[in-house]
């Protein structure tokens, strides 16, 4: 008796259904107001600011692309493979001819087929020694053209890597993860040259690897420099201008449709460390609720010659 | 008599859903320590510029602070359990009041101030893990105690603790799929690139931090609507200096004790091993992955101890197991630095984790039946049959060790591996250089190895075993019938 009046004062089932639904409530705010606050993606002028910072930071015009419109639809990586590292790779794949041809060869010369001896028998060093290969190369292509050509950059380095790969091992094989091994290799070394290194030591031995190098930035701003990037100046552009002027095949190829696109700015974005400044302007789409940099708008060769 | 004994208190599905309550629990508490590391390392002020150094130490000392914290609010808590008289009981208000300010503190865990300034940085992760190791206490110690309360029948009652403690160790591993199937839903939302610029933020880990907050929430109602205490509680008071007093005055339970305390070093290994699974398997989603052989192996392990409780003592199957955990881990170690840190590993790897896995039945098991033991003597001893102040007094030990495990594990990794943390927006995870790769593996292994080996030394020392045992569980059992206190608990 005394139990069912305990039971009839406190309500237990309807004091569970208040608080699931009140702290499911409190979750949604705080997660939504989190989410919309962090989320790069949702605010403009950080998503332009990101981009230019990337850049400017380590000279990574690579990664710097992940905010852009290219990787809307699908892994970054993807892209890349799709339109630069499987036509270098299946480059004589023929399907007309291979329907009517009885050959055993394979097609695309990432088979073990297409192995050499150099290939069979590298511990390492000769896949270290084509990335030093191609560093300058790399160079020289970033400092003529910088990143915002990606087409110019990824036809032209992957080129040459077929050229190298083929002069130092001897064959033809050839993988994805080669070319993606190489040219990130030679993004971060881009980036130490700007940045600078601390020694190296290796853990077992306490033997010295690498010394600590003076990057191109402290050689122009001095030991403790600080790069800054902000947004200066913020536009909204006329989307119809925009939508008539846009490449279409280029948006195809990133899986987008002009419709998609709800709206564009401009923003001026400044970096500078000391008396140093450089201006970007970079253009922002929206779709969805999500903003992307349109690298084919935007300018970015000053950042690097930044440290001139 | 015998109609007693075998007469049943609880409805079926109050088993189920005392199950179901503790599985809510360790979905979060499970959840929230190695990824709230994670979070506070990798994510939590990415791109402020903090000194990477300071910011390592400090994740230590919080860990360390937190579990501090966490030891005494165990005893304060157990103090104010013991002294609760509600009408729902003494445990359940805990729970069912006590989870909602839990599932909130946890989710503000994951929402990182937006400051540029150090310091303010520092003071809010200690504020905030600390608020949540005391809101957890105040919330899991009183939900694993319902177990003693829940039947007067003691069969029913560990019957109900045995099914309880599966779910409660089924949900530890919880978040592990909470986080799994949150990446799914947000790389099919958002798009593959997009997903990763957002792990690179962090905001998977927020995500999947609500839906444990709300699993808990959901899970404890259930309990919290269905479940009654049915011991009566007794009258007498209990003090804190009491609690502490008990473990120190009895030899054997103080042994029981400081192989927790010794032994604290074993537990690193939860903190690696999300590394493990993203620099081994190559992705943090597959932690389960990685801990599921594990998982599997513990279940085995406690079936394994049940089997050698039969032919040993509490104190061999204690040290044998030590033995054999300490071989396991050793045998991980070599073959992982045989084969390297590379994908050749992962099979070996995993199916070694099983093996490894099989020493943490006893863990769970054996210093249980040991602490029971040890208050069998000190009613023996005192004439007082106190489970409450031990269970209490082991579980300072528990905490005291806990601290000092999430202390040593976060310095390990982030500041002795040489552990090097993304700075780049949309990346989650940096590349580590090789050495740093081997000292994870050594986190994993060989360390805790060692720690096996030390928290088998105080069990040296413990003698409830053999003859002495025999000889008080009859004396014991004389005494109650002398006295007639098993009628009066049947009655």
């Amino acid at each position: 008796m005394a139990k069912n009046k305990t039971e009839k004062e406190f309500n237990f089932k309807l004091y569970a259904v208040i608080v699931f639904f009140g702290v499911l409530a409190a979750l949604i705010a705080i997660v939504y107001t989190t989410f919309t606050s962090r989320y790069t993606a949702f605010h403009p002028e950080e998503v332009a600011k990101t981009y230019v910072d990337t850049i400017v930071q380590t000279g990574d015009g690579y990664n710097a692309y992940k905010n852009s419109l290219l990787s809307k639809s699908r892994k970054y990586g993807d892209f890349i493979r799709e339109y630069y590292m499987y036509p270098v790779i299946d480059r004589d794949v023929n399907a007309e001819l291979d329907a009517v041809t009885d050959s055993d060869i394979p097609k695309g010369y990432n088979n073990d087929f297409y192995k050499g001896e150099k290939t069979l028998g590298d511990d390492g060093s000769l896949q270290g020694q084509l990335i030093d290969t191609m560093y300058p190369y790399y160079e020289e292509l970033i400092a003529e053209n910088g990143w915002d050509n990606y087409d110019l950059v990824f036809t032209s380095y992957f080129d040459k890597l077929v050229e190298e790969r083929k002069a130092l091992f001897g064959d033809d094989y050839m993988t994805d993860e080669i070319m993606f091994t190489a040219l990130e290799a030679n993004v971060r070394t881009y980036g130490e040259k700007l940045t600078g290194t601390e020694d190296e030591f290796d853990e077992n031995t306490g033997m010295q690897i690498s010394a600590k190098s003076e990057g191109a930035y402290e050689k122009a701003f001095g030991e403790g420099y600080r790069i800054v990037t902000e947004v200066k100046d913020e536009n909204d552009l006329d989307l119809e201008i925009y939508l008539a002027n846009v490449d279409e095949k280029a948006l195809e190829s990133y899986r987008i449709s002009k419709d998609d696109i709800s709206a564009v700015k401009e923003f001026v974005v400044k970096t500078s460390c000391g008396e140093k400044e450089a201006e970007v302007t970079v253009v922002a789409v929206q779709i969805g609720r999500s903003w992307y940099v349109d690298s084919a708008q935007t300018d970015t060769s000053a950042l690097y010659s930044f440290a001139e | 008599m015998s109609d007693n004994k075998v007469k049943k208190y609880m409805k079926k599905s109050e088993i189920a859903t005392f199950g179901i309550g503790l599985f809510g629990v360790a979905l979060l508490t499970g959840w929230m320590p190695d990824y709230t590391a994670t979070y506070f390392a990798d994510f939590a002020f990415k791109g402020k510029g903090f000194d990477p150094n300071v910011m390592s130490n400090t994740i230590s000392m919080v860990f360390l602070v937190a579990g501090i914290v966490g030891a005494v609010c165990e005893l304060v808590i157990g103090y104010l359990v013991d002294n609760t008289r509600t009408k729902f009981g003494k445990v359940k208000p805990w729970v069912g009041f006590g989870v909602v300010p839990l599932a909130l503190i946890s989710m503000l865990v994951f929402v990182a101030p937006n400051t540029n300034n150090q310091t303010v940085a520092i003071v809010w992760m200690f504020v905030i893990y600390s608020l949540y190791t005391a809101f957890c206490c105040a919330v899991e110690s009183p939900a694993n105690c319902f177990g003693s309360l829940c039947s007067p029948n003691p069969a029913e009652r560990s019957s109900a603790i045995s099914i309880a403690s599966f779910l409660r160790s089924v949900g530890q591993s919880g978040g592990m799929v909470v986080i799994l199937v949150v990446g799914l839903i947000m790389k099919a939302a958002m798009g593959q690139q997009q997903f990763k610029n957002a792990e690179g933020q962090g905001l998977d880990l927020l995500i999947s931090t609500a839906v444990c907050a709300l699993g808990i929430i959901l899970f404890t109602m259930i309990f919290f609507v269905n479940n009654k205490e049915r011991v009566p509680f007794t009258q007498e008071k209990v003090s804190l200096k009491d609690a502490v007093k008990v473990v120190f005055t009895n030899k054997n339970l103080l042994m029981v004790s400081l192989t927790k305390l010794a032994g604290f070093g074993r537990g690193v290994y939860g903190t690696v091993s999300l590394y493990i699974a993203i620099y081994l398997l190559g992705s943090k989603d597959l932690k389960l992955g990685l801990l599921l052989p594990m998982g599997i192996g513990t279940a085995v392990g406690t079936l394994l101890v049940n089997i050698v409780l039969k032919k040993f003592s509490t104190k061999k199957t204690f040290i044998i197991f030590c033995l054999y955990g300490a071989s396991s881990l050793s045998i991980l170690f070599l073959v992982s630095k045989g084969i390297g840190f590379n994908k050749g590993l992962i099979i070996p790897f995993l199916i070694l984790n099983f093996f490894c896995g099989l020493q943490h039945g006893n863990t769970n098991v054996t210093p249980n039946i040991m602490i029971a033991d040890c208050v069998d003597e000190i009613e023996y001893k005192t004439g007082k049959r106190q489970e409450g102040l031990a269970y209490a007094g082991y579980g300072l030990f528990s905490k005291i060790a806990s601290a000092f495990t999430k202390a040593l594990g976060p310095w390990l990794l982030y500041t002795w591996s040489g552990y090097a943390v993304s700075t780049d927006a949309n990346v989650a995870y940096a590349t580590q250089t090789d050495a740093t790769l081997d000292k994870l593996l050594m986190i994993y292994t060989i360390i805790p190895a060692v720690f096996v080996v030390f928290q088998a030394v105080p069990i040296f020392f413990y003698d409830m075993v053999g003859e002495k045992k025999e000889k008080i569980t009859k004396e014991l059992i004389a005494r109650r019938e002398a006295n007639g206190t098993l009628k009066r608990e049947e009655a």
